[in-house]
């Protein structure tokens, strides 16, 4: 090493100055108020800052978003085991056979409602393996089937001011197995996603009622709670939709 | 406390000679460092307390449920345990929440635990940036670069602390370690570590909250679960750091507490003592 590297990493003596007695403690004193009156304040100012943190984050995550960024596709032998957290009761099968998803919103002004055979059959399924991951922390890699919500909306275009649309299932039930529709908002540009899909499938075979048959989304760039089971009604609407986790006290846009 | 009991004797006198009237003292830390010192305090406090509320939500360390308790999570058989061993504590209500009650936000408060963690992690990173400034404006971070002695005289320094209270008990001396840099060996690896645990903190903070747009980042730290697991461990070295910190600091004296407070110690140096002492 150099003397002039040496010099320039090596460590200084420190600055004396020569101070009156008094002075010392008279700046003590001051910082010590000074330090301590920050502190309060910080601490009140984060009180009031806390309900707009989830604000930034959610725009950070919204800035971020790029409708050509992939997420990871994994291979499957990197399969893992996916749970059913449906957060309350799992539904009765009994809806499927008469099941179907009804479109709001849109630039026809129409309200149109397709069984799973008429959404299997008019678009092109496509397949993924990618991580579900839930707001709690755990995640799971799983092999999905399924049309792109993009063809969708291809198919059936939003009217023209829509930038959200309302995902809800009907039949999702509270713990103690009384009805509790669940509703999330997704936002149109990650509605489009390539990786977005309505899945009909999980690792080859049909979803099953603890997965969300016949539909539900899968929508890899959100958390796993705007993944919803057993899609009943999609609304594209101008405005940002309610969200039933997001009245719960969590965040709204939920990028991940 | 004599000179040779106390823990930094290379520091050396507070009086000066009668001629002179004020009192040397040096400038020991940038007011943006002292700054940032201090609001670490509440800004690591609320992110532990929330993280571990956040943990209770998906523990890392699960087991199969136990038959009798029913529980998986190690967090919470380290509650039962608590409860059953230490005095007082048999009544409790509800012993697989003990540590959660104690070291969080408590259990099933994910959504505020959330909302805090991303206010005092967004914080922590500001915080961390007027540090880094801090450093650089008052040239401390040379004082923070490991040497090539730092190994041999960590353990000079480890001995001392351990032996320390011993030689108290038996009044026997137990001079410091001389040193002629501002922090000693041991001090100097803890204040070098702590910046890079920040940095890495915030890196794997990053990777588990956004997964899927910086999933190269997680992929960095051994994937996403590995993250998390990195991210707990580095919440450890700042709990293993703040008890000795703390605990120093005190052990040391005013000066060494008011010098992060006004950023002046009145203890200055001479060289030709610490000269003599070797």
């Amino acid at each position: 090493m150099s003397n002039k590297v040496r010099r320039f990493f090596g460590e200084r003596p420190l600055p004396q100055i020569e101070v009156d007695s008094q002075v010392l403690g008279r700046r003590t004193r001051r910082d010590l108020l000074l330090f301590g009156a920050g502190t309060v304040a910080a601490l009140a100012g984060a009180r009031s800052l806390l309900p707009q943190a989830l604000r930034i984050d959610d725009d950070v995550a919204e800035s971020l978003y790029s409708p050509r960024r992939m997420v990871p596709t994994y291979t499957k032998s990197q399969i893992t085991q996916l749970k059913n957290n449906y957060n309350g009761a799992t539904p009765d099968p009994s809806y499927i056979p008469g099941w179907h998803v009804t479109l709001d919103g849109l630039a026809s002004g129409l309200s149109v409602a397709l069984d799973i055979r008429n959404l299997m059959t008019r678009f092109s399924i496509h397949e993924q393996i990618t991580r579900l991951v839930c707001v709690e922390g755990w995640s799971a890699v799983a092999w999905w089937a399924g049309l792109r919500f993009d063809d969708l909306l291809r198919a059936y275009p939003p009217a023209s001011q829509a930038r959200w649309v309302r995902v809800e299932s009907s039949v999702n039930l509270d713990a103690s197995g009384n009805p509790d529709p669940y509703y999330v908002s997704i936002d149109l540009a990650t509605a489009r996603h390539p990786q977005t899909l309505l899945a009909t499938h999980l690792n080859g075979q049909p979803l099953t009622v603890e997965h969300g048959a016949p539909l539900r989304l899968m929508v890899p760039v959100k958390l796993g709670l705007k993944n919803v089971k057993a899609i009943t009604g999609l609304t594209y609407v101008a405005q940002e939709s309610r969200d039933y986790w997001a009245e719960r006290g969590y965040s709204h846009y939920d990028g991940i | 406390m004599s000179r040779a009991t106390t823990p930094c004797p290379e520091a050396i006198s507070t009086s000066m000679p009668s001629k002179q009237p004020g009192v040397i003292v040096t400038r020991r830390h940038h007011l943006l460092v002292r700054w940032s010192h201090w609001l670490n305090v509440p800004i690591l406090l609320g992110l532990i307390l929330s993280g571990i509320s956040i943990y209770w939500a998906s523990p890392i360390y699960q087991h199969k449920p136990d038959p009798i308790t029913g529980t998986f999570d190690l967090a919470a058989d380290i509650g039962i345990w608590i409860c059953a061993h230490v005095p007082g504590l048999h009544r409790y209500s509800s012993p697989p929440d003990w540590v959660y009650n104690h070291m969080s936000l408590g259990p099933g408060m994910l959504a505020v635990a959330l909302r805090l963690h991303w206010l005092c992690a967004y914080a922590f990173m500001l915080n961390g940036a007027v540090y880094v400034a801090g450093l650089i404006a008052g040239g401390g971070w040379r004082g923070l670069l490991p040497r090539r002695t730092d190994l041999f005289d960590a353990l000079r320094m480890f001995r001392y602390y351990i032996g320390f209270p011993l030689a108290k008990l038996v009044r026997r001396q137990w001079p410091h370690p001389s040193s002629n840099t501002k922090y000693n060996a041991l001090q100097r690896a803890a204040y070098f570590t702590i910046p890079i645990a920040g940095f890495l903190s915030v890196t794997t903070g990053w990777a588990i909250h956004k997964p899927m747009q910086f999933h190269s980042l997680a992929a960095i730290f051994g994937g996403f679960d590995a993250t998390r697991v990195w991210h707990f461990w580095l919440m450890w070295v700042f709990t293993l750091f703040v008890v000795p910190h703390v605990i120093l600091v005190f052990a040391d004296g005013w000066d060494t507490l008011r010098g992060m407070i006004t950023g002046w110690s009145a203890r200055v140096r001479r060289p030709e003592v610490t000269a003599n002492e070797q």
